[in-house]
């Protein structure tokens, strides 16, 4: 299948490639800087515990929608914990505007796809394949509601 | 009743580490939860070490061992005469973790700056966002590890069959066995809930202030002593889930407070939950005296 998630991830999957396992770090924390802020309409419903990803090690929040039938992610994630900021930025970049199918029939396996196993040690990957997981999850359910 | 920690100058300041990062007897490093936060910005000079992927060996469930460990000392720049100075995020529990190992293998000079990343940045200091430092190596000679550290879950058996002192440092829930993990943590569990039979629940979050720093010596006596019921000369072995807060409660209970015999049995509840055929209790359990049965 050649839809335009997989082509996102096998182009992100070679620049990663392309880089040693310490660099692979940085443009990993490159990520987690260019994550966009939480718009102001999301903040209180964060403030409320709203959009809490309970599978996480540390208070990341998600919501996704469905925009014209592509879709949306918005997120936020404490600077506390640039780790999981970055992989949550690239899911971000990754799932915005492509159709819920392919966001559903994505690889579970991103973070050995971009070469950040060695680099982070199983135990810290388990918790970033979660919360792919979970986006793969809302957007299902927001697909059949 | 304690007025002063047993080892005051185990502890150092954010003031004192920024007046000693270019001290060459000094080498600072950090350990994190978190392995970008080094990169996102850390103490001028500090070289990183990582509990994880520098510490545990990759294949075996266990530490490295103390030809790596010297290696790995070597290549921080880190001699036996060194102090070593650890610091890190959530409220120092991996610089607790990496300053237990460095005593596992017989490393002399260690401290913690207190309150870690969390003080650094609330007194206001300055992060750097330089590429990890490289140091002279140092033909480093590690000791053979310290048994008096370190519990293995045989030995946790027989302490726990006779009614010797526990710590549980893990969160209630997971005390009781509502939760298999800890309340963030699904990747890290275990197939029972529960606690060892006999141990007492101390939250090891209990001997922080929110600003990260270690509570006073008074605050830290009424907690583990006062309340608990801990006897300073029995001997005791602190747990959680893969002993790293329990590395912290270790280091307070032996460093702050001088209890002589503590151990970290860090195997912890991710190898006692899944063991077949050890005794497990669920519930409140005790939280009084550990020391009723002896």
């Amino acid at each position: 299948m050649s839809g335009q998630l997989t082509q996102r991830i096998d182009d992100l999957a070679a620049e990663f490639a392309e880089l040693e396992p310490r660099e692979r770090l940085e443009l990993l924390l490159e990520f987690s800087e260019k994550l966009p802020p939480l718009p102001p309409e999301f903040a209180e419903q964060r403030d409320q515990q709203l959009g809490r990803v309970q599978e996480c090690q540390t208070p990341v929040y998600l919501w996704t929608d469905l925009v014209d039938g592509r879709v949306r992610i918005v997120a936020d994630v404490a600077p506390e914990a640039p780790t999981v900021k970055g992989f949550v930025s690239i899911l971000v970049e990754l799932f915005s505007g492509v159709s819920p199918d392919e966001v559903l029939t994505a690889p579970g396996d991103l973070v050995q796809r971009f070469g950040l196993v060695d680099a982070l040690g199983m135990v810290r990957m388990r918790g970033l394949q979660a919360i792919a997981h979970h986006i793969r999850r809302k957007v299902a359910a927001q697909m059949s509601t | 009743m304690a007025k002063a920690y047993a080892n005051p100058d185990v502890l150092v300041s954010t003031e004192w580490v920024a007046e000693h990062h270019q001290d060459p007897s000094v080498r600072i490093v950090e350990s994190d939860e978190d392995v970008l936060l080094y990169q996102q910005g850390h103490v001028p000079g500090a070289v990183m070490i990582d509990w994880h992927t520098d510490l545990q060996d990759q294949v075996v469930r266990d530490y490295i061992d103390k030809e790596r460990f010297a290696r790995l000392c070597s290549s921080k720049g880190i001699a036996n005469d060194t102090t070593v100075v650890f610091y890190g995020d959530k409220n120092n529990w991996w610089a607790c973790y990496a300053f237990w190992v460095f005593k596992l293998y017989g490393h002399a000079e260690c401290r913690i700056m207190n309150g870690g990343r969390k003080r650094w940045e609330a007194d206001g200091r300055e992060w750097s966002r330089e590429p990890e430092p490289q140091y002279p190596a140092t033909s480093y000679v590690a000791a053979e590890p310290d048994p008096s550290l370190r519990a293995f879950q045989a030995e946790v058996l027989k302490h726990q069959n006779k009614g010797k002192p526990l710590v549980d440092v893990r969160s209630p829930g997971e005390y009781t066995g509502e939760l298999l993990h800890m309340p963030d943590y699904p990747q890290e569990g275990a197939l029972r809930g529960g606690h060892i039979p006999g141990a007492i629940s101390i939250p090891w979050s209990r001997s922080v202030n929110d600003d990260g720093t270690f509570k006073s010596a008074r605050d830290l006596e009424k907690i583990y002593v006062r309340e608990a019921g801990l006897k300073r000369r029995s001997p005791i072995v602190a747990y959680c889930r893969i002993g790293e807060r329990s590395s912290h409660t270790w280091f307070v209970l032996h460093y702050l407070l001088g209890f002589p015999k503590v151990k970290n049995y860090d195997g912890s509840w991710t190898e006692w939950g899944n063991t077949v055929g050890v005794p497990i209790e669920k519930g409140p359990g005790g939280t009084a005296s550990a020391e009723a049965s002896s």
